[in-house]
Order: structure tokens, then sequence, then C-alpha cells
């Protein structure tokens, strides 16, 4: 693996409503750094501000204080729009990431040009169609021969597939899944799974996946951070990761959490 | 069968009235259809291209010049409602309304006066069809004409890179940004070309009626709601060209609808009563059905 930094995230912090009674700090100094084509897994309790984290990443929320970086390049101030041309997503409602209205095929020509200008060449093309059908194919939903079809006609499972597929269409820098196979039946996250790490390890993209899933925690990525209460209480690189097994996992959630009973 | 006389007289007349509201059907049907933000500039940036054409004209500017600028109205028109509705975070029916408020003032301004006459001037119709301004028919021909010209304009356009891009912000505008659109740019491009379209129908029906008045905007947003809807119901919605044309289709329709309802002895003013009761009826009735099949259902149990 080269040591280019893709992302690299100092100290983030954000509260919501402050200076109100309802104050809450949800990112209290986040810090941590991705290499291009790392997998990091990230997990963490109801509330700790997993996905907080992925929207400031993502340009969707604009964090109080602390840098992010890409590429070296600072963004922190930068709109979501301005921030992907390096960044794709699939998010936790597979609802968010297709246009409903539109054909799968026009879902595609989107994304196919993330970050990109747009000007007044034909969005749909005969060579985009063949690169369309290749890539849909992989998943094995047949969706390969229904790029007319509007994506309203989808199930939630074939929508999140979709949006998987197109958001490592064009090779992201970054990559993030929040929570992305958690709204899905037991067959289709697996499949949707076993397609991301398909699609993750073809890209080469930092990669940040929150997922509820112990198992799937310490079976994939090679990187796995825990949040807790607005901070990354740990960070287990590869080999300390691969000695840890889901029941360690879940037994060190349970004692931060005692913990935190016991200092409130 | 009197009546049916008078409406075949009226026939060609509201033939091209039909092809002239079809400009104002296409301004409403893209903010409200495409972008899926209900906008009320119409009723002032329809107006606003009768007034700026009418003056073009009259201070001898010349039709093409005078069009591009009524054009050039409706599109800044459009764009300042999207920039109130962006920037200071006013719900789209409430900028719309800020606007035409303002445009009615504007619009004053423009002429000088509430009204200006064209009847010794040059026009489109004059321009085109010699010096009577020609028959209806020709009229509605030359209109239906250059309609078609822009609506295939517009399909093309909605099926580019920028029209795509359009498109997928109106019908989602998490998944726009995270794609790299700028939805605040695309809401206002959007926004923008429906008023270019209303204004543009101004200065039409400035010309064909030889006469831009500022009260002439009263009432055309639901002309042009019920045009959409209405053709949307003959023609269907579920491919671009079918939701391009429902407004056109509509708007003659429905200026046929009219004159039948005239020559069956409708006061001319009560037609607004009708066409707004038309649209709340369109409206409202997936709910009603819904409500009656629900009953129906209960009575039946
Ligand atoms: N826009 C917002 N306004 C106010 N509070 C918010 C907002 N977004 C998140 N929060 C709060 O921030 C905290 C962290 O939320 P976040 O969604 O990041 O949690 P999470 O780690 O993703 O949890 P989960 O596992 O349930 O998805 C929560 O207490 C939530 O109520
Ligand atoms: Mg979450």
């Amino acid at each position: 693996m080269n040591a280019h930094p893709g992302l690299c995230v100092r100290g983030l912090r954000k509260t919501f409503f402050g200076g109100t009674v309802q104050e809450k700090t949800v990112l209290n100094g986040v810090s941590f750094s991705l290499q291009s084509g790392e997998f990091a897994v990230l997990v963490g309790s109801n509330g700790a501000g997993k996905s907080t984290t992925i929207n400031a990443v993502a340009g969707d929320l604009l964090v109080d204080e602390g840098q992010i970086f890409i590429s070296e390049l600072n963004v922190t101030s930068l709109p979501a729009y301005k921030r992907a041309h390096a960044i794709a997503r699939v998010f936790q409602d597979p609802m968010k990431g297709t246009a409903a209205a539109l054909s799968i095929y026009e879902n595609l020509a989107l994304a196919d040009q993330r970050g990109r200008r747009r000007g007044l060449r034909l969005g749909l093309s005969k060579a985009k169609v063949d690169r369309f059908r290749a890539s849909l194919s992989v998943l094995g939903l047949g969706l390969e021969n229904r790029l007319k079809d509007h994506v309203s006609q989808l199930s939630g499972g074939q929508r999140q597939s979709l949006t998987l597929i197109m958001a490592t269409l064009n090779e992201p820098q970054i990559l993030l899944l929040d929570e992305h196979t958690a709204a899905l039946d037991p067959r289709a996250a697996e499949l949707v799974m076993k397609a991301s790490l398909e699609a993750i390890r073809r890209s080469g993209a930092a990669t940040l996946m929150v997922t509820h899933n112990m198992e799937h925690a310490v079976n994939y990525g090679d990187r796995l951070l825990m949040m807790h209460d607005g901070k990354i209480i740990f960070d287990l690189n590869s080999v300390a990761k691969a000695k840890t097994t889901a029941a360690e996992l879940v037994e060190r959630f349970h004692h931060v959490i005692s913990d935190r009973m016991m200092f409130a | 069968m009197d009546f049916l006389n008078t409406y075949f007289n009226l026939v060609p007349v509201s033939l091209a009235q039909g092809t002239v509201y079809a400009f104002v059907g296409l301004g409403v049907m893209i903010p409200f259809r495409l972008l899926m933000l209900p906008d009320l500039t119409a009723e002032g940036s329809f107006p606003f291209g009768a007034a700026v054409a009418a003056s073009a004209i009259a201070g001898g500017f010349g039709i093409l010049p005078a069009m591009l600028f009524a054009l050039l109205a409706g599109i800044l028109a459009g764009g300042l409602t999207a920039i109130i509705h962006l920037f200071f975070k006013v719900t789209s029916l409430l900028a719309g309304i800020i606007v035409l408020t303002m445009l009615f003032s504007i619009n004053i301004r423009v002429m000088g006066k509430p009204n200006t006459a064209l009847f010794s001037f040059d026009t489109l119709f004059t321009a085109l069809l010699g010096p009577a301004g020609g028959s209806p028919i020709s009229q509605f021909a030359v209109l239906f004409v250059i309609l078609c010209i822009i609506c295939f304009t517009l399909l093309w356009f909605l099926h580019t890179e920028l029209g795509l891009a359009l498109r997928a912000v109106g019908a989602n505008q998490v998944m726009a940004s995270a794609q790299g659109l700028s939805t605040s740019w695309y809401v206002i491009v959007g926004i923008a070309i429906a008023g270019g379209f209303a204004a543009t129908g101004g200065a039409i029906m400035a010309q064909y009626q030889s006469y831009a008045d500022v009260n002439m905007g009263v009432g055309v947003l639901v002309i042009g709601l019920a045009s959409t809807i209405l053709g949307e119901a003959i023609v269907g919605r579920d491919t671009l060209f079918r939701q391009i044309f429902a407004p056109v289709v509509g708007a003659i329709i429905y200026f046929q609808a009219v004159a039948l309802a005239l020559s069956l002895g409708l006061r001319p003013s009560d037609l607004k009563l009708l066409t707004a009761l038309f649209v709340l009826l369109a409206l409202g009735l997936p709910i009603l059905t819904e409500r009656i099949r629900k009953r129906r259902s209960k009575l039946s149990q």
C-alpha cells in the first residue's frame, strides 16, 4: 500500500443547539486519517456521532472546529457538491442515493459524471450503455436488462445496490458507507456487502464503513475505529484487528457503556 | 343548436389564444413538475414580458430585439424568485408573490403608464402574416410551429448533461449534491427558464392583441396550471416528450372548452371561477376518490 494520505480529519467539533438548554456536543474532537486504498470500519453505539462524522466528511454538515483534508487539500469549508469529485457515498436510507423519478440509466449517467462539469452533450450514449450493463451485471440482480426502468420501480435492496454501483462507477478517492445494508433483508444485505467489498478492492478508495454488525466489523476491512460520545475511543490497525473477535468487541462495547454509567 | 354555431365561429380565435397561453403552461409546468417547486412568478412575468416587448416595439427597437428583451426580463424575474427562495429561505410560493407584486409597479415604470397600444406598429403577426396581422387560423399555425420548435429544443436540452442534472435536482436534492451538482444553481436556472417562457407568452400576447396592460397577468397562473393538468390527463406524463407537450395540448383544449362555455351563454367574468374550480377538482380528485372508496368498503363490510 502506498502512503498517500486519502483522508485526514483533525479535531472535528460540532455542537447542535449551542447556547441553549438543549446544547449537545456531537463531535468532541474527532481525529483520524485514512490512506488511499485503506478500508476502515467504524462502529459505536446509537448516537455516538458516526453519521455526523460521515456527514462532516461529505460536507453535508459544516463543523464548528477542526479540519478535513482530502489528498492534502483543505476542504473544511467547501459544500458537499464541491467535494463530490473526490467523495462517493451510500446512505443508510435507500431512498437518498438515487433519483426515483429518473431511469436506472439516467441515474448511472449522473453518477458517471460525479463532480465533473456538465455541458450540452447528450447525457446518454451508446458507449455508456455497455459500460453500465457490465457494471450492473456484477450484482446478479438482472438490473442490466432494466436500464430504461424508473428507479421508483425498484425495491429498497435493488436501489441500494444501484447506489453502490453508482458510487464506484468513476473511481472515488473516498468512499463513505453509512450502515448501507441496515435497511435490507439478510439476503440483500449479504449481496450488497459482497458487491461493496468487491468495489472497494477494485476502486482503491480510502473507505469508511459504518456498521452495527460486529461480524462484519471484525471480518472486513483493515482498520477498526470505535466511536463513543463524539470521540474515537479506539483505533485498531490490521494486526490488532486480526486478533479481535466479535465477542471481544461486544465486550469492549459494554465496558465503555458501563464506564459511562459509573461516571455519570 | 344555436350555441354550436357560435362555438364554431369561436374555434379559430380560441385555437390562437390556446397557443399563446401554451407558453405560460410551459412556464408553470417546469417548476411544478421538473423541479417539484411550485412557482407563482408567471402571474408577474407574463405582463412583464408584455410590457417590455410593447415598450421596445413602441420605442422602435424592432420585433426580434423586443422579444429578446422580454425573454431576458422573464429570466431575471424567475431568477429573482429563485434567489429570494434560496437565500432568504422563503417558500417558493411566497418568493413568487413578492416578485409579482414588485413587477406590478415595475411594469408601470417600464411602460410609463398602465398600458401601451401597438395598433400603429409592426408586430410578429403583421411582419409574418401581412399588414392585417393574418387570420386567426394562420396565427394559430405560426404559433404552433414556433411552439413545436421550442418544445423540441426543450426536449433536447432536458436530455443533455445539464438537463439531466436539472431533473436530478428536481427529483432528489441530496442525491444531486452528492453527485456534485449545485442544487441552488440548478433551481435558479430552472425557474429562470420558466420565467422566460411566461414572459415570452406575454410578449406574444401583447402583439396578438396589439396592446399591453398591467392587469393582463391576473389569473394566468391558474390558466397555466389548468392547461398543464388537463394536458397531462390527455397525453399523460410518463415520458419527457409527453410531459413537455402536455401543457401545449392542455392549453389548446382548455381554450376550446372556454369557447364552448362562452357560446353556452356563460359570462367571461365567470371563467376564472370555473378554471380555479377545475384546478381544485383536478388536484383534489385523488383524495376525493380515495375517501369515497374507503367509505364504500366500510359500507360493504
Ligand atoms: N441535525 C441535528 N440536529 C440536532 N441533533 C443532531 C443532528 N444530527 C444529529 N444529532 C444528534 O447527534 C447525535 C449523534 O447522531 P449521529 O446520527 O451521528 O449518531 P450515529 O452514531 O450515527 O448513531 P446511529 O448508530 O443511531 O446511526 C445524536 O444524539 C443526534 O440526536
Ligand atoms: Mg447513523
